[in-house]
C-alpha cells in the first residue's frame, strides 16, 4: 500500500499555522495579572501647562461680542435664529445667567488662557481664565444616571485606540504582515453631555440641554520647538443647528502662569 | 467538508491584513465653513486685516490695494489659490494616493481642489526639497512624515499669493507646516505659516472638512477678458494715505478701527483690556452677511428659510 500523497492545501496549511502560531504565541510565560495603567501613566503626550489661544480665526466674533443677529459662519436652523434675535443681555444679567456664552461647547473658542493639570491618575482638569471656568475629563467613567446639567456637563475622556493591535509601528514583522506607520494614537477624544443650555457665541446662538459635544485634541510640536495643541470641536444639536457645528481652535503653550489672568463671565 | 476548506481561507484572510496601513485620507472631503465664512466664501471686506500677525509692509501693500485690480490686470483674473490659502479658502477637496506596485511603499498624495483646478502633490518617499534657487509654483514643494496619527507636511518653493483676498499678500519666501488628523470621518488641517517678509510671527489657522463619497468635485473654467476698462499696463491702486474704504468695515460691524489693522499685539487675549472703542456707534443688528455657511446661504441679506 503506498502513502497517500499529501493535497496541495494541506502543503499550504502546514506552513500557514506555524505561522499562526510563531506569531499568537506569547514569547514566555504569562506573568501575574497587571492592574489596568491609569489614564495619565498612559497618556502618549503631555497636555499639561498654561496655553494661550492666539486669535487668528473669527477674530470679529470672538474678540469682541458681534452684533445682534450675526449669525455668520454657524449653521442654525430656524428655530435656532429665532431665539437668538431674542437676545437680551441685560436679561441675561438680570437673570444671573453671565455665563451663558462659557459653557463647554463654546469656551474653548473664548479668548483667554488654559490651565491644564491631572486632578487624578484619571481625571485631567481644564481651567479657564476667561470666566474662570473649570472642565473635568473623566477617564474610564461615565456619567452617573443622575448627573445634573451643568454649564460643563459631564465630560468622558480617552485616549484615541489605535485601529487594531497597540498601534505601534511594528516594524519586526514577517513581511506577510503589515505594518502600521501612521496610526500610533495619541489624540485626546472627549465627549460631553447633561449641558445646561447656553450659547455657542456670545450674541445669543442658542444650544440646547439636548446637546451632545464631541472633542478630538491633538499635540504637535512647531517648526520653532513650541509646543502647541489644536482641539476640533463638533457640537451636535438638532434643535437648534441644521448640522454638525465643527470648528478647531489653536493653543500655544506658554512658559508658566504669569499671564493668567482670571476674569468673570460677562455677558457683553 | 474537509478540514483544509476551512483552515486555508482562515488562514489567509488572518495573514491578508491591508496591504498598506497609514492613516487613509483618500476620498472626498467636504468643507465646514463654520469659521470666518464670509471672509471665505463671498470674500473678505476691504480693509479687514483682523486676526493677522502681518507687519507694516503688509500693512501698507494691503491699503494700496483695489479691488478693480482683479478685474483689469489680465495677470491677476483666474489667479489660483496657493497650496496653504486653498486650504482656507474654497476647499471642495478629493485626495488620492499613489502607491508603488512592486515595493507596496506609499509614493505620494495627490489632493484635487476644484477652485482653480488646483492639483498638489506631497511626496511621501523621502526626497529632499530642492535647491532653493529651484523653481516657484502655485502648490510649491510639499513632502510628509508622520508623527503618529499626524501627517506633517512641509511646503517650500510657494509663489507669493492671499493671506486674505483683500490685498493681503503672502510672500514667496514663506515656509509652510501643516498638520493633518483625521477622526473618524473628520478631517482637520492646521497650517502654520512663517513668513519673513510679511509676518511678525506664524499664522496659524485650522480648517475642517467631513467625509463626503457623494460629493463630486468639478472642472473649472477661468477665461482672461477684460471685465472693467482700463488702459493697457494700469494697475488699479490707492496711494498711501488716499484709500476712502478703510474704515468700512469698522463701522458695518461696530468695531475699534484700530483693531482691524491686524498685527500681532492684537490677536492675544490681553488685547481687550487695551481696545479703544468703536469711533462709531454700532450698528443695532447685523446688515451684512448675518447667515452664512455655504454658497447657497452667504447672501448679503439672508435669514434661514422657515
Amino acid at each position: 500500500m503506498s502513502a497517500r500523497k499529501p493535497s496541495p492545501y494541506f502543503r499550504l496549511l502546514v506552513p500557514c499555522c506555524l505561522l499562526l502560531l510563531a506569531a499568537l504565541l506569547p514569547a514566555q510565560p504569562p506573568g501575574p495579572p497587571q492592574p489596568p495603567r491609569t489614564a495619565k501613566a498612559a497618556a502618549p503626550v503631555d497636555f499639561t501647562g498654561y496655553w494661550v489661544s492666539p486669535v487668528m480665526e473669527d477674530w470679529r466674533w470672538r474678540m469682541v461680542t458681534p452684533l445682534k443677529g450675526d449669525f455668520a459662519s454657524i449653521p442654525i436652523n430656524r428655530a435656532g435664529y429665532d431665539l437668538g434675535m431674542q437676545w437680551d443681555p441685560a436679561k441675561d444679567e438680570a437673570a444671573g445667567l453671565q455665563c451663558k456664552a462659557y459653557g463647554a461647547p463654546a469656551i474653548m473658542r473664548i479668548p483667554g488662557r488654559v490651565h491644564i493639570t491631572w486632578q487624578d491618575e484619571n481625571t485631567l482638569k481644564i481651567e479657564t481664565d476667561a470666566g474662570t471656568q473649570t472642565r473635568i475629563f473623566h477617564f474610564n467613567s461615565k456619567a452617573p444616571p443622575d448627573e445634573p446639567a451643568t454649564w460643563q456637563g459631564y465630560s468622558e475622556a480617552n485616549w484615541e485606540r489605535p485601529v487594531r493591535g497597540e498601534g505601534d509601528p511594528r516594524n519586526d514583522v514577517p513581511p506577510i504582515f503589515s505594518t502600521r506607520t501612521g496610526l500610533r494614537g495619541k489624540s485626546l477624544e472627549v465627549v460631553t453631555t447633561h449641558l445646561r443650555p447656553g450659547y455657542l457665541r456670545k450674541n445669543g446662538v442658542p444650544y440646547s440641554e439636548n446637546t451632545m459635544l464631541e472633542e478630538f485634541y491633538d499635540y504637535r510640536t512647531a517648526p520653532d520647538g513650541t509646543p502647541w495643541f489644536t482641539v476640533t470641536t463638533v457640537v451636535h444639536d438638532a434643535r437648534y443647528l441644521n448640522v454638525p457645528f465643527i470648528t478647531s481652535t489653536d493653543f500655544k503653550k506658554e512658559a508658566d502662569g504669569s499671564r493668567w489672568h482670571p476674569t468673570p463671565c460677562e455677558v457683553r | 467538508m474537509r478540514l483544509s476548506t476551512i483552515v486555508v481561507p482562515a488562514a489567509l484572510v488572518l495573514v491578508a491584513a491591508p496591504a498598506f496601513a497609514q492613516v487613509d485620507f483618500t476620498g472626498e472631503w467636504a468643507p465646514a465653513y463654520h469659521e470666518d465664512a464670509p471672509e471665505r466664501i463671498p470674500g473678505p471686506e476691504l480693509g479687514d486685516y483682523m486676526g493677522l500677525p502681518i507687519n507694516d509692509a503688509a500693512r501698507l501693500r494691503a491699503d494700496s490695494y483695489d479691488a478693480d485690480r482683479i478685474s483689469v490686470v489680465t495677470e491677476y483674473e483666474c489667479r489660483p489659490h496657493s497650496a496653504d490659502y486653498g486650504m482656507r479658502g474654497l476647499g471642495d477637496l478629493r485626495v488620492t494616493r499613489e502607491i508603488n506596485p512592486i515595493t507596496q511603499e506609499l509614493v505620494a498624495f495627490h489632493t484635487y481642489m476644484p477652485a482653480w483646478g488646483s492639483v498638489r502633490t506631497i511626496w511621501m518617499d523621502g526626497r529632499p526639497h530642492p535647491p532653493e534657487w529651484a523653481e516657484h509654483t502655485w502648490q510649491g514643494f510639499s513632502t510628509g512624515v508622520w508623527d503618529g496619527n499626524t501627517l506633517v507636511i512641509t511646503t517650500t518653493h510657494l509663489k507669493a499669493n492671499y493671506y486674505r483676498r483683500n490685498g493681503i499678500e503672502s510672500s514667496d519666501k514663506r515656509t509652510v507646516t501643516e498638520y493633518w488628523t483625521r477622526h473618524r470621518d473628520y478631517l482637520t488641517v492646521v497650517t502654520h505659516v512663517v513668513d519673513p517678509v510679511l509676518l511678525t510671527e506664524p499664522l496659524v489657522r485650522s480648517q475642517n472638512w467631513t467625509l463626503d463619497p457623494g460629493q463630486k468635485t468639478q472642472r473649472m473654467f477661468c477665461e482672461y477678458q477684460p471685465e472693467v476698462p482700463g488702459a493697457p499696463g494700469a494697475v488699479p491702486n490707492h496711494l498711501p494715505g488716499t484709500n476712502p474704504f478703510l474704515h468700512e468695515v469698522a463701522d458695518w460691524y461696530g468695531l475699534p478701527y484700530e483693531a482691524t489693522r491686524g498685527g500681532a499685539k492684537t490677536i492675544y487675549p490681553e488685547y481687550k483690556l487695551t481696545m479703544p472703542k468703536p469711533e462709531k456707534q454700532p450698528p443695532a443688528k447685523c446688515e451684512r452677511f448675518c447667515v452664512c455657511t455655504v454658497l447657497q446661504d452667504c447672501q448679503l441679506h439672508a435669514a434661514p428659510p422657515r
